[in-house]
This record gives C-alpha cells, sequence and structure tokens, in this order.
C-alpha cells in the first residue's frame, strides 16, 4: 500500500498553509481544494484516504459537499471529519446527518487535528483507512 | 304559540307569511310603528279583546232576555186562544140547553143556559181585557147573544105562563138564526185568535233563528278579530326579535357595521337602535384591530427578518474572527511545538504570550457572540442525558493545573447517589468551568472546592473559595455584563466580565436560577440548581 491520501478542503489559505506544514512531517500526501465544488471533484478524482471539510466554503457548503460524496458510490467509505467554526448550535448534529465520521471545532489546536486524523487513519497501519 | 315553537316549521311558514310584502305584514307593521310602549300595546290588545267579550256577552243577554219575552208572548196568546174555544164550547152547550128547553118546557134547562151564558160572557170578558182587536166583533158576538138571551127570556116566559106551545115555532125560528150567526162569529173569533197565534209563533221562531245567527256571527267575529289582535300585536314583536336574532347570527359570525331595520317605535325599535350603535362600534374595532393587527404582522415579518439578519450577521462573524484566531493559534502552537525547527530560549516567552492572549482573545470573541446570541433568541440548548460527575470531572481536569501553579486545593464532591441528569451537558460544563476559573482566579492561597447536591427535583452546583470574596453593595449586579467589582479588578485578574452574566442566562434557560454568598476577605460561594430533568419545552 502507497503513502495514504487526505484531502483538506478549505478556502482560508493560512488555514491551509498550517495544515499542508502540518503534515510535511508526516507520511501522509495531503492534497487541497478551495471549495466545495472544488472538493467533492477532486474527491472524486483523486479517491483519498480520508477529507477533512470545512463547513463554510464558497459554492457548495462543506455539509452539502458531504452529502454529495456520501451519495456517490466511489466515495461514500472514506471518512469525512468537519471542521466547524461552532457558529450556531446543532452543528454537530448537522454535521453527523449530512454523514460526517467525526467532528472537531474550529478554533483546533494542530496537535489535536493531527491526534484525530491519525485516530481514523493510522500512518504506519497497513490497512486501508476506514472509519472506527 | 306554544306548540308553534316546539313546531318550528309552522313558525317559520308563518313568518314566511309575515315577511312577504303581504297586507299582513303592511298591518303588522302599522302596529309596530305606533309610537306606544310594548306594556302599553299588549294593555290595548288585551282591552280590545275583553271589549270584543263584553259585547258578546251583552249580545247574547239581549237575546236571551228577548226570547224569554217572546215565549211569555207566546204563552198568552196562547191563553187567548184557550179561552176563545172554552167561549165556543160554552155556547155550543148553551145553544144546546135552549133547544133543550123549547122542547122539554123544562125550568131546570133555563138555569143551565143562563149558567152557560156567564161562563160565555166571564171568556169574552177575558178576551177584551188581554186586549183583543176584533172589539167590533166582539160587540156583534154581544149584541147576537144579548137578542139570545131575549129569545131565552121568552122562552122563560112562556114556560112560566104554560103558553110556550102558540110561540114555539117562531122561538125555534128566532133561535135558528142567532145559533147560526153566533156560531159563525164566535168561529171566527177562534179562528183570529189561532191565526194571531199561528203569526206569534212564526215571528217568535224567525226572532229566535235571527238572534242565534246574530249572537254566532258575532261570537266568530269576536273570535276571530281577537286572534288577528293577538295575532298582528304579537307579530309586531316578533318581527323585530327575528330581525335582530338574525343580525345577532351575523355579528356573532364576524360580519360587523351591518344596520338592522325595524318599523317599531317601542323598546324594540330603541333595542334596533341600539344594536345599530353596537354594530357601527364593533365594526369600527374590527377596522382598527385588523388595521393594528396588520400592523403587527407587518412589525413582526419585520422583527423576524432583523432577527434573521442578525443572527446571519453572527454566525458570519463567528466564521470570520474565528478563522483569522485558527492561524494565529495554530502557527504559535506549531513554532512552540517546534515544527519549524527548535525555539530559540528568548523567543519562548514572547511566543507563549501570544499564546496566552490570543486564547484570551478566543474567549472574549465566544463570550460576545454567544451573549449576543442569547439576546438574539438563537440560542438553543443541546438536550440530553448527561453525568453529573462527568461534567465535574472534565472541569475539575480542565483546571487542576492551573490551581496546582497557584498553590491552591482544588476538590470535587459529587454523592454516589446522584443519577443521570437531562440537560445541555456542554453549556452546564460552560457554567461550572466559569464559576470555578473565577474562583481559582480570584483565590491567592487557600482552597476552591466544586460540590453538587441533590435537593429535591433540584441538582445544585456549588464553587466555594477562600478568595477575595464580594462587597455587599455589589452582590446584586455580578450578573450583569461586564460587572467585575472595578477597573482594576480586570486589569489584575483578567478575565472578560461576561462570563456570570452568560452563566446566568444558561442556568435560566435550563429553568434554574443562579445565586451567591460572600463575605470580604473570606471568600464566596457560588450555587446554580437546575432542574434534574429540564424539560424539552419551555427553554
Amino acid at each position: 500500500m502507497s503513502e495514504k491520501t487526505i484531502l483538506y478542503v478549505e478556502d482560508n489559505e493560512y488555514n491551509r498553509k498550517i495544515v499542508r506544514q502540518l503534515f510535511s512531517r508526516t507520511s501522509y500526501r495531503l492534497i487541497e481544494a478551495t471549495d466545495g465544488e472544488d472538493g467533492v471533484a477532486k474527491a472524486q478524482k483523486e479517491l483519498p484516504n480520508l477529507i477533512l471539510m470545512d463547513v463554510q466554503l464558497p459554492k457548495m457548503s462543506g455539509l452539502d459537499a458531504t452529502r454529495v460524496l456520501k451519495a456517490d458510490a466511489r466515495t461514500s467509505q472514506i471518512p469525512v471529519i468537519v471542521i466547524t467554526s461552532f457558529a450556531m448550535s446543532g452543528d454537530r448534529e448537522k454535521a453527523a446527518e449530512a454523514g460526517a465520521t467525526s467532528y472537531l471545532a474550529k478554533p483546533y489546536s494542530p496537535r489535536e487535528l493531527l491526534a484525530l486524523v491519525r485516530q481514523h487513519l493510522p500512518e504506519s497501519d497497513q490497512r486501508s483507512g476506514g472509519d472506527r | 304559540m306554544q306548540s308553534s315553537i316546539e313546531n318550528p316549521s309552522s313558525v317559520e311558514q308563518l313568518a314566511a307569511l309575515v315577511e312577504r310584502r303581504t297586507p299582513v305584514r303592511r298591518l303588522v307593521e302599522w302596529v309596530a310603528g305606533i309610537r306606544a310602549s310594548v306594556h302599553t300595546k299588549l294593555l290595548a290588545g288585551f282591552l280590545i279583546v275583553t271589549a270584543l267579550f263584553i259585547v258578546m256577552a251583552a249580545v247574547n243577554v239581549q237575546t236571551l232576555v228577548s226570547a224569554t219575552r217572546q215565549a211569555q208572548l207566546l204563552d198568552e196568546a196562547h191563553e187567548q186562544v184557550s179561552w176563545a174555544q172554552q167561549s165556543e164550547q160554552a155556547l155550543a152547550r148553551q145553544m144546546h140547553y135552549t133547544d133543550l128547553a123549547l122542547f122539554s118546557q123544562d125550568e131546570a134547562a133555563i138555569a143551565k143556559i143562563l149558567r152557560e151564558n156567564n161562563r160565555f160572557n166571564d171568556m169574552l170578558s177575558k178576551l177584551e181585557a188581554a186586549g183583543m182587536t176584533e172589539q167590533s166583533l166582539l160587540e156583534e158576538i154581544r149584541s147576537s147573544q144579548d137578542e139570545a138571551m131575549g129569545v131565552v127570556a121568552d122562552i122563560a116566559n112562556g114556560i112560566r105562563d104554560r103558553k110556550l106551545g102558540t110561540v114555539t115555532g117562531d122561538l125555534l125560528h128566532r133561535q135558528a138564526r142567532l145559533d147560526e150567526e153566533i156560531s159563525t162569529r164566535v168561529g171566527r173569533l177562534v179562528e183570529a185568535q189561532r191565526t194571531r197565534m199561528t203569526r206569534l209563533r212564526d215571528s217568535v221562531a224567525q226572532a229566535n233563528r235571527k238572534s242565534l245567527i246574530l249572537t254566532s256571527v258575532f261570537a266568530v267575529t269576536a273570535v276571530v278579530l281577537a286572534l288577528f289582535c293577538g295575532f298582528v300585536i304579537s307579530w309586531s314583536f316578533i318581527l323585530p326579535v327575528r330581525e335582530a336574532q338574525n343580525f345577532l347570527d351575523q355579528v356573532a359570525q364576524g360580519t360587523f357595521g351591518r344596520r338592522i331595520s325595524v318599523p317599531n317605535r317601542d323598546e324594540l325599535g330603541v333595542l334596533a337602535e341600539r344594536m345599530n350603535h353596537m354594530s357601527m362600534e364593533l365594526q369600527r374595532f374590527d377596522k382598527e384591530q385588523r388595521l393594528a393587527s396588520t400592523e403587527l404582522v407587518r412589525l413582526n415579518d419585520q422583527l423576524a427578518q432583523t432577527s434573521k439578519a442578525k443572527s446571519e450577521f453572527l454566525a458570519n462573524m463567528s466564521h470570520e474572527l474565528r478563522t483569522p484566531m485558527n492561524a494565529i493559534l495554530g502557527f504559535t502552537e506549531m513554532v512552540l511545538d517546534g515544527l519549524y525547527g527548535e525555539v530559540p530560549a528568548e523567543l519562548k516567552e514572547p511566543l507563549t504570550d501570544i499564546q496566552v492572549n490570543g486564547r484570551h482573545l478566543l474567549r472574549l470573541i465566544n463570550d460576545v457572540l454567544d451573549l449576543s446570541k442569547i439576546e438574539a433568541g438563537r440560542m438553543e440548548l443541546a438536550l440530553g442525558e448527561y453525568s453529573v460527575r462527568e461534567v465535574v470531572d472534565i472541569v475539575h481536569l480542565s483546571l487542576r493545573s492551573l490551581a496546582v501553579e497557584k498553590g491552591l486545593e482544588f476538590t470535587t464532591s459529587v454523592p454516589e447517589n446522584v443519577p443521570t441528569a437531562y440537560g445541555d451537558n456542554r453549556r452546564l460544563t460552560q457554567c461550572l468551568m466559569n464559576l470555578a476559573g473565577n474562583a481559582i482566579k480570584f483565590t491567592r492561597k487557600g482552597r476552591v472546592e466544586i460540590g453538587v447536591k441533590l435537593d429535591g427535583s433540584e441538582l445544585v452546583y456549588r464553587v466555594r473559595d477562600t478568595g477575595i470574596g464580594i462587597p455587599r453593595e455589589e452582590l446584586e449586579n455580578i450578573f450583569g455584563e461586564f460587572r467585575q467589582v472595578d477597573a482594576t479588578v480586570t486589569r489584575e485578574y483578567g478575565g472578560t466580565g461576561l462570563g456570570l452574566s452568560i452563566t446566568k442566562r444558561f442556568v435560566e434557560m435550563h429553568g434554574g436560577r443562579i445565586w451567591v454568598d460572600s463575605e470580604v476577605g473570606k471568600g464566596c460561594t457560588f450555587y446554580f440548581a437546575v432542574p434534574l430533568r429540564t424539560k424539552d419545552e419551555g427553554i
């Protein structure tokens, strides 16, 4: 099994930079998308092992993108971690309803994010990532 | 009328009859239009009916009196006929005895003749006294009778002188002539009496028939008039009442402003006028209410839109503020974690300061946004089952290092028997975190204790410290926004000044309450009580 691919969908350049630099020390291969539609297209094309999905995105919201991916047979098995700004109560429920595997509130600590990713997609594990 | 009420269809038929433009209706309307009170009209109606019955009774009495009088007359006539007949019989006997005296020459017969003659005369006198009209006939009878008595006298003389035989033939002849003459005349008298009686009887029968017809016609007329009078008067009341009924039905259905029109100029007319007034007032109120309601709906829509806009603004602000905070805190953490290589010792402190202030700014942002959401009514509790011990443990775990740093004793006490509770555990944790965080912040030495107690159906959380305490006069204000005891306290101890206010709001959203006991210099104890099973609704 080759390196594990993670798709990060986020419109803010600095936040993408944090994750890029965070994952540069790991064995994960990171691909990035800057809006919901781009995210869906990249996920369908690259079939990553894990997706980090911001909620508030241009063109298509993170929740809608998650729904599209979950409805698509090719991408429905990929675990999705939804990242919200914790703007409205009930975000956690909405994320679960859209089919998210896990949920992280912004602002997150890079350490926590990495731990959560490792939990769902172990770096050294030979199995292809899956939700547990 | 009583039965008509039980049988609505007949009332409806009557009503249809009266309500159509018939002469009956015009009459009813005329009666209704009389300017008199209901009482007067009813009284007049009863008086008319009573008068009709009195007149009817008078006519009856009159008929009765006249019938009695006729019967009396008939009796008299009957008696007169009887007298005439008796006189006829007496005459017949007188003639018979005269013949007898003439042939038997017996004086005893003379006496019998005289007796019968007397009887005859008696009867004639009675007839005369009763007011006989045939006076001339009576005179003729009397003269013939006198003549007959002359014959009798001659017979008597003849008998006494024994010379009767010589004159018998002449006497017989005279007697026979007189006999026939008188008989004929008396016969006429009797006939006249009979005719008179028959005429009288006929006239009595006719009079009786006439009075019977009159009485009947009068009785029927009186009854019909009485009924008609009652009908018209009662309908002059029923019509406006029915109008009013229809009118009120329409009012009840929400049709205002219609006018009722009744011809009555009595209490019912006044009532109708009041109803019209009421109708106009109701219409006016209704119009005002509708306008107000439209205005309210508009305002409400406006408010809802404003509220939605505010809510959207808050959501956006939340995102916009947190996104750069995420970058600031994220980069700082990664630098401190040595992700970009070892951090020079002299940079560690300023980097940590950036991190501490960044976190403080984040807390402020969170608090302000929470409070804004609460005030916009957009804050909703995520209710569910939760473990009280877990809430206390999370708070204890998060703040333990801070307490240890300050050298404070930090303990918790949760009774074993506290059951699973129902509420928003994240918000309740936030509340307890605020109170315990404050306690640690404002306590230099001693201890901070978190406790929980089940009090009936209420769960009472308690945070006790041995800190600086709160002056009595400040106790009321501490739950307001940005209310730390004074500005210097804020500078020395930090904090957003929103924690208590938010805590209070969350506790109240759970249907609970918050309070504090304190003594300056000795510390204070904050309590908040929430229902063990917070209801889903009404929060």
